[in-house]
């Protein structure tokens, strides 16, 4: 229907998550109206993104160049390890401020159905990580879903076997703050019962 | 709930098995979030009761959701939660349509209570026995009777996907070896209720697994994992 540039443009916009056919075109019209000098720093944008962040050897996180910030960090504590599916799972750990160990990032969670088999994620450097001695808890972080309830579940026994000496360990589930507790389901208000404090 | 796959920015499609409408697919809103009012429920491996609105589109939107039974516990040991993963595949490929199936639905919802009731049941036994049971659900129960060619009923030591069962040694042609044991267990299997799945050596577990899934492979089309 348009010029080929502006096809190919809006089909591009129309790959991202979230992104209909209308809002791409929406987009592609937003871009065509920008000058030159305000349109351009997306592309530079994109590409230096694409051509400059990688993995972080260690521990899988987004990284510019081989290991990412928080590997750096020597005041990061080495010796635990929180363990989370997704690059986009360490920000919303980072932004509580309770964290000061390391991170390690699977790359998603075991889900057979799906095809994704331990090989598939990053177990078994975990494991080499969690087995040199260095390590003396590791947080299982990943989703509170079925896949991601497999996991953790995998993970402690992967570790039993492989690293005795590391602490394993499974983020608290319960009531999200300030949430209702009539609207709360069966296992959320079973599980924060289970894991009730005294005050 | 067999499965839930991550959609948009905070939504889920589900593929459910119900017992009025066969397979479903529905997409939840916003589920992902922490806030989300009935997230929770929607994860595979929960019986629920939905509200779904039917739209234009394949996929209808859930509007409410109330827990059935949710199996607390399966979720908490490994080889529970890998048994009932099982199931709940094994019903998504073989029974892809609309078309309801109370057998196979009561099937799933039985496997689920028990595998969440007793841990000692996530064996490689009870899991083949729910599917020799899930095999007779979906009407591709094997022939074990008899020789599935010619109607022999001595003698009855292999077994052809491609006949519909056990078959003697004269009809054998593509057959592999099914010992005494694997054959008895079969029968047991879809005799006896999934609570009391009979016991059987390894090699007879590994010989019904083979039956079972190269019968689905022949008859459905539908390739199953081997069960460790």
């Amino acid at each position: 229907m348009f010029a080929p540039p502006i096809d190919r443009l809006i089909t591009e916009f129309a790959r991202l998550p979230g992104i209909g056919q209308r809002t791409a075109q929406r987009l592609a019209f937003y871009v065509l109206r920008l000058s030159p000098e305000q349109a351009l720093p997306l592309a530079e944008a994109i590409r230096e993104v694409k051509e400059s962040v990688g993995l972080c050897e260690i521990c899988f996180n987004l990284a510019v160049g081989p290991r990412c910030r928080i590997c750096e960090d020597e005041r990061r504590d080495a010796d635990v390890i929180c363990v989370v599916e997704e690059p986009s799972d360490v920000i919303p750990i980072e932004r509580t401020h309770e964290w000061r160990g390391r991170y390690h990032v699977l790359g998603g969670a075991l889900s057979p159905i799906d095809g994704i088999d331990p090989e598939d994620l990053h177990l078994e450097e975990l494991a080499r990580r969690v087995e040199s001695g260095a390590v003396r808890e590791v947080v299982v972080a990943t989703n509170s879903t079925t896949t991601g309830e497999a996991t953790a579940l995998h993970i402690a026994d992967l570790l039993r076997e492989r690293a005795p000496q590391a602490a394993v360990t499974r983020l608290a589930s319960g009531l999200p703050v300030g949430a209702d507790l009539e609207y709360a389901d069966e296992i959320t208000l079973g599980k924060a019962f289970q894991g009730r404090r005294a005050l | 709930m067999l499965r839930s796959i991550r959609f948009g920015e905070a939504d889920r499609v589900l593929h459910l098995y119900t017992e009025q409408r066969g397979r479903v697919g529905a997409v939840a809103k916003g589920v992902r979030r922490v806030r989300s009012r009935f997230g929770g429920r929607l994860e595979p491996l929960f019986r629920v009761a939905l509200v779904l609105h039917e739209g234009r589109g394949d996929l209808c939107t859930v509007t409410s959701a109330e827990t059935v039974h949710a199996h607390p516990a399966l979720r908490e040991r490994r080889a529970s939660l890998g048994r009932a993963t099982q199931a709940c595949e094994a019903v998504l490929r073989v029974f892809d349509s609309a078309e309801p199936n109370r057998p196979a639905y009561n099937l799933l919802c039985r496997q689920l209570a028990l595998l969440d009731a007793r841990p000692e049941a996530a064996t490689r036994a009870q899991g083949l026995a729910f599917r020799m049971k899930l095999l007779l659900a979906a009407g591709f129960v094997p022939e074990l009777a008899a020789c599935s060619a010619c109607g022999d009923r001595e003698h009855l030591g292999a077994f052809s996907a491609a006949a519909g069962g056990v078959v003697c040694p004269g009809c054998e042609a593509g057959a592999f070896a099914l010992d005494q044991e694997a054959h008895g267990f079969m029968v047991s299997a879809l005799g006896q209720p999934l609570a009391e799945a009979p016991l059987a050596s390894e090699p007879a577990l590994r010989q019904t697994d083979r039956a079972i899934a190269e019968t689905l492979e022949y008859h459905a089309h539908v390739r199953l994992p081997r069960l460790g």
